[in-house]
């Protein structure tokens, strides 16, 4: 029962939900600064791409800020699961080396997405593992399941990135999660790769599998609130 | 050996002359987006880690732009699965080792066909290789697995937002499996799978320089 992914362990506090409800909320406002964008892009001559950069110096477009702080939520979820089960000391071996090393990676992940969104950033929820940070068999299939599904997140939202920083942010981070899982498949005995071509995850794919888990347990909350403004 | 290495680059770099004035034009515009980014880009970046990503050139996107891309990674797609075919081939490979080529050139030479499928006529013609015994021997084939895979997450990542966003979908799901064959590999011969938080964005002539330098492609 442990760590059984199944989807039938439901966000019962609907702190999940809460979290992307606010990132669509966010995602709908780009409709209006993705016509601005275009708009300026055209008075310009230059296109969308020139609107984008043309925007004041700072302004990330709001879609961009509801990505960052998708990815940020799942970055909380991996860094907090290998923080703990390092600190569990129920890993050994290859195991502990696995651990040590991603759990800094995506430490390092949490720490710059929060400071690329700044006051815009989400806060961090928080988890309940359910054991499987405490005994090696459980960790490990929870882990390759974890770094799976954060390369499909990334593979889905890379192409709705609006901001060529902050594309190749995420192009940077999405092959470092594709390695994490690979590492973990391979420890497990799973094909490292098993497919030629990965599959990308929508958001609402992703939010179902993530409720699934259970792992999250608080409403998070916005940090700050206006105009979000990626200062660093 | 240097003359050699100028003659792989060119290889590697041939442009179709019909190409050469939007290649003009693009450098021209590239510049501008240059001056515009370095204007917000450090404020947008902000922390040291995500600044401490190369600064890429980015033109806009577009189809013509798209073809040159995908041109360019089918060229290494077809060096990785004549590379994995041959080691294949070569019988010197057993255990894992065999494994990894078997699976992987598998997986590129799948790459190879979408690619191809992808830019239909205006796909390049693969060239001719020598890799020059790395496949005849087991821990040099492990040993230059290692460098191919990691270098095709470079040049994948390096090109995503040159991309248009609809290409970038598909690039996006063959940069992945590129990664996890680098871990893969990296695993085999003991070095770590993952060795940085943030993997590289390299430019096309960082990685034509890299190839050139390999010497593998001959024609």
């Amino acid at each position: 029962m442990t760590n059984k992914l199944t989807l039938l362990d439901v966000d019962r506090d609907g702190a999940i939900e809460e979290t992307f409800a606010r990132i669509n909320r966010e995602t709908d406002r780009s409709g209006f600064l993705k016509r601005a964008g275009i708009l300026a892009g055209g008075i310009m001559g230059g296109g969308a791409v020139l609107g984008a950069l043309a925007r004041p110096a700072g302004a990330a477009t709001a879609t961009d800020v509801a990505i960052a702080n998708f990815a940020l939520t799942l970055e909380y979820l991996e860094a907090e699961f290998y923080t703990q089960a390092e600190a569990s000391g129920a890993l050994s071996g290859k195991l502990a080396t696995f651990v040590q090393v991603v759990g800094e990676h995506e430490r390092v992940h949490v720490d710059a997405l929060k400071k690329m969104l700044g006051s815009a950033a989400v806060a961090k929820p928080t988890f309940d593992f359910k054991g499987t940070t405490d005994e090696e068999g459980a960790f490990s299939e929870t882990a390759q399941l974890l770094e799976d599904t954060g390369v499909a997140a990334y593979a889905g939202q890379a192409p709705r990135v609006e901001t060529d920083a902050i594309l190749n942010a995420a192009l940077a981070i999405h092959t470092v999660e594709a390695r994490h899982a690979s590492w973990i498949r391979h420890i497990n005995g799973n094909p490292p790769a098993p497919e030629a071509f990965d599959k990308a995850m929508s958001m609402d794919a992703i939010l179902t599998a993530v409720q699934g888990t259970g792992f999250i347990t608080s409403k998070p909350s916005m940090t700050g609130s206006g105009d979000p403004s990626f200062t660093g | 050996m240097p003359k050699q290495h100028h003659l792989m680059l060119e290889v590697v770099e041939r442009v179709d002359p019909a190409d050469l004035v939007t290649e003009r034009s693009r450098d021209t515009r590239a510049a501008f987006l240059k001056k515009t980014v370095g204007a917000g880009g450090a404020i947008v970046v902000g922390g040291v880690l995500i600044g401490g990503l190369p600064a890429l050139v980015t033109a806009a996107p577009g189809a013509a732009q798209d073809v040159e891309i995908l041109n360019f990674a089918l060229l290494l797609e077809y060096l990785e699965a004549e590379f994995y075919t041959q080691a294949e081939a070569s019988g010197a490979l057993d255990g894992e080792a065999l494994e990894f080529a078997t699976t992987v050139g598998a997986h590129e030479r799948a790459h190879v066909e979408f690619l191809e499928g992808a830019l239909g006529d205006k796909a390049n013609p693969k060239p001719t290789f020598d890799f020059k015994g790395t496949v005849e021997d087991q821990d040099m084939f492990l040993q230059t697995a290692v460098v191919l895979e990691d270098t095709g997450v470079a040049a994948y990542n390096g090109q995503g937002a040159r991309l248009t966003k609809e290409t970038l979908v598909s690039a996006a799901s063959v940069v992945s499996v590129e990664a996890r064959h680098a871990a893969w590999v990296r695993d085999i011969v003991g070095e770590s799978p993952a060795p940085k938080a943030f993997d590289d964005l390299k430019s096309k002539e960082e990685i034509e320089a890299a190839v050139g330098e390999t010497g593998f492609i001959t024609s």
